[in-house]
């Protein structure tokens, strides 16, 4: 049985162990922090599908793997529910694309740039008017005269993805060694604080961990509020224009609602400006007054790995292997990605991955 | 054409400037500052904790283009906030050079004519080359020089709008009063036919971010603008006809018999 290294527990290391761990390999996991660290870019994001929406500001890549990843979804959640008993929140009810009359502009380039991009499947792109608009979030009924329906996105919980996967992945027998920092990467080898530790082949999912080895990797800062509004309900994502950037409103059960939309190039792990809280507060709450007695839960920042073209990476080589570079893609393009990296770690050539373009040699 | 120019003793032969921000990836900023050309490329600290280095990765990534680096003092709402970014620009890039921004209001992210000379005035004091951005009003243009900047940035319009040159007038009499100053359109335009517009009026540079950052292929935007500012140049220096109110055949008529003629 093929014994495997993965350094790093966050969104990549933990599927990655699980999908291994199913495949009947056995799995040592390392990460720097106990296992329920929020330390993480995985915990700060509010996971939500939508390859159309990020093909605008993207690669059409982005879009191909969202779009695979988007039929994966609900096929690893089965796979994890049957490992846990317990079912991940998962929506596909589409999402709405919104914008106030001095920011109609912008709407305008939005779809613009998304049909350039991309032949959208009929219906899939649906300008709406208020009637429709209301029809679909009643609550946003009066509040905008135009927007855009995107009808095949969907979300996922990634608070509850992420304790799922803990649990399957000890239920499994995953060897879980917490707080415990890999330092180097090398062919076969985890090397720690304790030495190195030896495996048939080692995975390494460090996210910006890796930024102190390797320089064309960068953090690019996102910052999200947790609000709880029990006047407020939404039944889907809803996505805001403004000038800087783009707001974005996932709701979770609850009456629980993520809120997040920076994006600021900086290695900083602090928490939320002052600013950027300015920033979202008041966006959100032009787009329901119900948000003004919303009690904010919680605020995160976290900083994305990216690479320098905003793409994920696959570098495969003797032993060992390296996944990176999910940028604020993580959710959407994961299980699209780690399909092409499981079948490199079973031996498939890389000339017969799915995206061969991300897939690079000598990591 | 050898048509070099000179901003603060520096020569320069390409007449775009072009901002950093707003691009989809780093990789598409790099790939499309070099098919624009230009030799000089603003950048901003404001948001990135310039004090911890956090921006580190990208700055060296902008520094790699080998470009002339202009930081902006984007996002400062006083003279005191932009004097002191300015301050922390220098140290990390190493230059004297700064795109002077104080705005007044932030949903125009207009320039506030009050903070912009008080600080350009300091800054110049403290040694720096001052690049402020500011509206087309000729007396605030003088008001900048008189404290001793040499270069001035007025807008075509507000920073992000596209809207292209929306006061020529005022634009033209800041080119017919100021003729010896190096003037550079910063901000507004939207499409290479602004830019055009621009050169021909004479304007010495042009700046650009969100025209190509947000266009659906920046790399391909940024080659429209090297060609627009080339044409408008060109245009320029050939000298554009005067308008006129009738029509003039461009084949002369003297043998045309007049009863062929109109009346």
């Amino acid at each position: 049985m093929e014994h495997v290294g993965i350094a790093g527990a966050g969104l990549v290391g933990r599927l990655m162990a699980w999908r291994l761990l199913r495949e009947g390999c056995r799995v040592t996991l390392f990460d720097k922090n106990d296992r329920h660290s929020r330390d993480n870019a995985g915990l700060t994001a509010a996971a939500m599908l939508a390859p159309y929406s990020e093909v605008v500001r993207g690669e059409r890549i982005v879009f191909d793997l969202g779009r695979a990843s988007l039929e994966t979804w609900p096929r690893w959640l089965a796979e994890l529910e049957a490992d846990t008993g317990e079912a991940v929140f998962y929506r596909r009810q589409g999402s709405l694309i919104v914008a106030h009359p001095r920011d109609e502009a912008d709407l305008e380039r939005f779809e613009r740039q998304l049909r350039h991009k991309v032949v959208p499947q009929p219906g899939a792109v649906e300008r709406v008017g208020p009637d429709r608009l209301a029809a679909l979030e009643p609550q946003l009924a009066g509040r905008f005269r135009h927007g855009l329906f995107l009808r095949d996105e969907g979300q996922l919980a990634n608070d509850q993805l992420f304790a799922a996967l803990e649990r399957a992945l000890l239920g499994k027998g995953c060897d879980w060694r917490e707080g415990v920092r890999v330092e180097r990467v090398e062919p076969g080898c985890l090397v720690t604080g304790r030495g190195p530790q030896r495996f048939d082949t080692v995975v390494d999912a460090r996210g910006l961990g890796l930024r102190a080895e390797d320089r064309r990797l960068r953090g690019v800062r996102g910052e999200v509020l947790w609000v709880e509004a029990p006047e407020v309900s939404l039944d889907r994502p809803v996505r805001l224009m403004h000038p800087r950037y783009q707001l974005y409103i996932a709701p979770r059960p609850g009456n629980l609602y993520i809120i997040g939309a920076t994006e600021i190039e900086s290695d900083d792990l602090g928490p939320l400006t002052v600013r950027s809280g300015l920033e979202l507060m008041s966006a959100l709450y032009s787009v329901h007054p119900g948000f003004g007695e919303a009690r904010v839960v919680h605020t995160r920042a976290h900083c994305r790995p990216a690479f320098m073209d905003n793409l994920p990476r696959i570098e495969s080589g003797e032993g060992r292997m390296r996944v990176n570079g999910l940028y604020r893609h993580g959710y959407l393009t994961a299980p699209a990605l780690l399909e092409d990296a499981l079948g490199l770690l079973a031996g498939k050539p890389a000339g017969e991955a799915a995206y061969p373009e991300l897939v690079h040699g000598g990591a | 054409m050898q048509d070099q120019w000179t901003v603060y003793g520096t020569a320069l032969s390409s007449r775009l400037f072009m901002g950093s921000a707003l691009f989809p990836s780093p990789q598409v900023m790099a790939d499309s500052v070099r098919a624009s050309g230009a030799e000089v490329v603003t950048l901003s600290l404001r948001r990135q904790s310039p004090e911890t280095g956090a921006g580190q990765a990208i700055w060296d990534y902008i520094r790699a283009l080998d470009c002339r680096l202009l930081p902006n003092t984007a996002g400062c709402h006083t003279a005191r906030e932009a004097v002191t970014l300015a301050r922390m620009s220098r140290e990390i890039f190493a230059t004297d050079w700064v795109k002077l921004e104080v705005i007044g209001d932030d949903y125009n992210l207009q320039p506030d004519p009050f903070g912009l000379v008080e600080a350009a005035d300091e800054l110049i004091r403290d040694g720096f080359k001052v690049f402020p951005y500011c509206t087309d009003d000729l007396v605030l243009c003088r008001r900048l020089l008189d404290v001793g900047c040499e270069v001035l940035m007025p807008w075509g319009a507000p920073i992000g709008t596209g809207k292209g040159l929306v006061n020529p007038h005022a634009l033209a009499t800041l080119r017919e009063r100021l003729p010896d100053v190096p003037l550079i359109i910063d901000a507004g335009i939207g499409k290479p036919s602004d830019a055009v517009q621009a050169l021909e009026m004479g304007f010495d540079g042009i700046l650009l971010n969100t025209a190509v950052a947000q266009s659906t292929d920046p790399v391909t935007m940024a080659r429209a603008f090297a060609g627009a500012v080339e044409s408008g140049r060109l245009a320029h220096h050939g000298g554009v006809m005067p308008e006129r109110q009738t029509a003039q055949p461009s084949t002369p008529t003297v043998g045309t018999p007049f009863w062929h003629e109109n009346p």
